[in-house]
């Protein structure tokens, strides 16, 4: 071959063709044979899913007073693949966090791209940590924003209100009933990040913004709830009862204004409280509810037309043998109606009427007041109670389920079954959400009162209310449950407490009051109920532990909502707890 | 063969010329827009970002201090400062009230009164 200029220019092209066609080969490969591979790989080392945390919803009471809002905190972090010299980031980051030097060197010595250095950080102490690490120049260190639930109010309406767990979830109250609507939805967004880890913002990719929880607005009055709280704490304190629970209820919608138990606890600091006092006991425990259930077979008696207004029952001058066994009742009466059957709370005058009307009958009423069902309010945990169907009576049965014995309900339901005397007849659905609402205030759901049934005629409720006027008038048993100003119409409950080992417990009783007022067009209906209050057994009655508590919340909480007194303004009788009338109701 | 070079003409094609540096300028100049505006696009960007962790540290510090004005004015926390004799709570004149509930006087003697029953407390 003749090594002439036209062969070596062709020589040369050939080359520059040769090599121009291998980078070409190798771009072609790269950039379309592997090119997912590679994007991929890309992908992994700058972009990321960025999470945008949603807001969680507010709690508010009925007027708008914030029950439960977040505290913004941050959660620092450390990439360990970004961090040039550990001990200089420790000795500049530990000082500003709840770690040692050494053990924070330690965890930033791992290189691993994401420790968690400490959550729930401070905002204030967080901007002060980012200060220092800018001036100092650090890189790997971030902080991811955080929030934490306050309660403001503290132990004031805890067992309600709930808590949430360490992933920020409700476990307990309103907080786990309401989740789905107080979570929110996080949203996302793609990012890329140099190589310091700071965010390209021109190669944002998708994004999906959060969509922040709802708030829920409750029925509770924080005003209410304040006078509650305040009597059963100062009667918890003086009396020292295993428990207490406190319930004011609106009869004729269902919606709860205040509710509280003690022993309670702070939802701010869960860890530091036993399950015992996180127990919401108005709908988890259940008692026997002692001569309060009186009204169930008084109203159900006078419904069926078993008696009448004016039909008297001999009460066997206080003692009733049946089914092998002696009935008492604390004084011995001749024969009463049942206005004066429920006025003196007698055991046999019950007793009587429910053998009267036959145990179907009796126990059909016992259901339809909404004893053995959950009452279906928002609040987690609630039992239906224990009302046995008649297959499962013995004989002594009929007797004592009238005055309260053989039969257990929360506290929850005996409020709500004094309702049905207060509103004229109506079972109502106690609730404690009234609405749902978005950021600005726009109700999103609305929680209407709910009646379930109609349980006895207008005119039986109204008769029986009037009986239940006398029960604190003069020769009733709950006289000291007055209050100046108003006609109140209740009932007093003192059950011997149930032994775990069977039977009853000696010298323990379950003393409550449940009453509304004003009788002619009740506003709230109020159950006080302790369990085992340290009291000389003779003291222990519902007409004298109950009624006074519950004569001093009336009093306040009708200041409160502005009631006008109809009655004259006598000066009530001596709250003390001696002296008053020694018949125990059951 | 002789000839005569200065009757060579070689001719400045002003045209091609022209047409060169236009589509250079243009190419030069497109490159340097793009570049440009990448730069403003990534100047922008960098200060939306910084309004946006403007705005985000804003929010975070309203609801920093709303969940510290929250505390500061509960129940629980003014109780407390009551009971300190921090802050004291001065009987409203009756003069001053606007009732919503239209007062009404006691069945018996005709005189308005409030429920009592405070003197009786234990």
């Amino acid at each position: 071959m003749k090594w002439t200029a036209r062969t070596r220019t062709v020589l040369v092209c050939a080359l520059a063709a040769g090599v121009f066609t291998a980078f070409s080969y190798r771009l072609v490969d790269l950039q379309v044979t592997q090119h997912e591979d590679y994007a991929m790989q890309a992908a992994e080392k700058h972009t990321m899913r960025k999470v945008l945390h949603a807001r969680r919803g507010l709690i508010f009471d009925r007027n708008g007073e914030l029950l439960a809002s977040n505290l913004p905190v941050r959660t620092i972090v450390a990439d360990g693949s970004h961090i040039r010299d550990p001990a200089a980031a420790a000795k500049v980051v530990a000082p500003f966090l709840e770690m040692e030097e050494s053990e924070l060197r330690t965890k930033l010595d791992s290189k691993k791209k994401y420790i968690v250095l400490q959550r729930k950080l401070a905002e204030d102490k967080a901007l002060e940590l980012a200060k220092a690490i800018r001036d100092a120049d650090i890189r790997g260190i971030y902080s991811e924003p955080d929030a934490v639930r306050i309660y403001p109010n503290g132990q004031m309406l805890g067992h309600v209100l709930g808590f949430l767990n360490h992933e920020g979830r409700g476990v307990q109250g309103i907080e786990m009933t309401m989740e789905e609507a107080l979570c929110g939805q996080d949203g996302y967004r793609y990012i890329e990040h140099d190589r310091t880890g700071r965010e390209i913002m021109l190669y944002r990719g998708q994004e999906k913004p959060p969509l922040h929880g709802l708030n829920v607005r409750l029925t509770i009055d924080m005003g209410l709830q304040a006078i509650l709280e305040d009597e059963l704490d100062s009667s918890f304190r003086d009396l020292r009862p295993e428990m207490a629970v406190a319930i004011l209820l609106d009869p004729k919608t269902g919606e709860v204004l205040a509710m509280t138990n003690r022993p309670c606890f702070d939802p701010n600091f869960p860890g530091d409280s036993k399950p015992e006092q996180m127990k919401n006991r108005a709908i988890v425990d259940m008692v026997e509810p002692g001569s309060t259930f009186k009204i169930v077979v008084a109203s159900a008696a006078l419904t069926e037309h078993t008696v009448t207004e004016k039909t008297t029952i001999y009460c066997e001058g206080g003692s009733f043998a049946y089914g092998g066994r002696i009935l008492r009742d604390h004084h011995g009466y001749g024969a009463l109606t049942l206005h004066d059957i429920l006025v003196k709370s007698s055991n046999i005058g019950s007793a009587k009427m429910a053998l009267m009307m036959g145990d179907a009958k009796y126990y059909e009423y016992v259901r339809r007041f909404g004893f053995g069902d959950r009452t279906g309010i928002e609040l987690p945990g609630e039992i239906s109670g224990l009302v046995h169907p008649p297959s499962r009576w013995d004989k002594l049965t009929i007797t004592r389920m009238p005055m309260g014995q053989s039969v257990c309900v929360t506290p929850l339901q005996i409020a709500v079954g004094m309702s049905v005397i207060a509103n004229g007849g109506n079972l109502v659905a106690p609730q404690v959400v009234r609405s749902i609402e978005d950021a600005d205030g726009q109700v999103v759901a609305e929680r209407p009162p709910r009646v379930v049934r109609r349980v006895i005629p207008e005119g039986v409720a109204g008769f029986v209310s009037n009986a239940l006027g006398g029960v604190v008038g003069e020769g009733g048993t709950a006289q000291l449950a007055r209050v100046a100003g108003f006609q109140v119409a209740g009932k007093t409950g003192t059950a011997q407490k149930v032994s775990p080992k069977g039977g009853y417990a000696a010298g323990k009783y379950v003393v409550s009051f449940v009453g509304y007022l004003p009788q002619e067009d009740p506003r709230f209906v109020c159950l006080v109920l302790m369990d085992d209050p340290k009291l000389a057994s003779n003291l222990a009655y519902g007409g004298l532990v109950a009624g006074p508590i519950f004569s001093r919340i009336g009093e306040r909480a009708a200041r409160y909502l502005d009631l006008v007194p109809a009655l004259r303004a006598e000066k009530a009788g001596p709250l003390a707890l001696a002296g008053g009338t020694k018949e125990r109701t059951n | 063969m002789t000839v005569n070079r200065k009757k060579q003409v070689n001719p400045v094609h002003v045209s091609a010329l022209i047409l060169c540096l236009l589509v250079g300028l243009i190419l030069g100049g497109s490159g340097l827009s793009f570049l440009y505006i990448k730069n403003q696009q990534f100047a922008l960007a960098e200060e939306i970002r910084q309004v946006e962790r403007q705005i985000a540290d804003a929010r975070l510090l309203n609801e920093t201090l709303l969940a510290r004005v929250t505390e500061l004015s509960s129940r629980r926390v003014l109780q407390q400062r009551i009971a300190e004799g921090l802050i004291a709570v001065k009987p409203i004149a009756d003069n001053v009230i606007a009732r919503l509930t239209p007062p009404a006087a006691a069945v018996e003697d005709g005189v308005l009164r409030t429920a009592f029953n405070e003197g009786t407390r234990q």
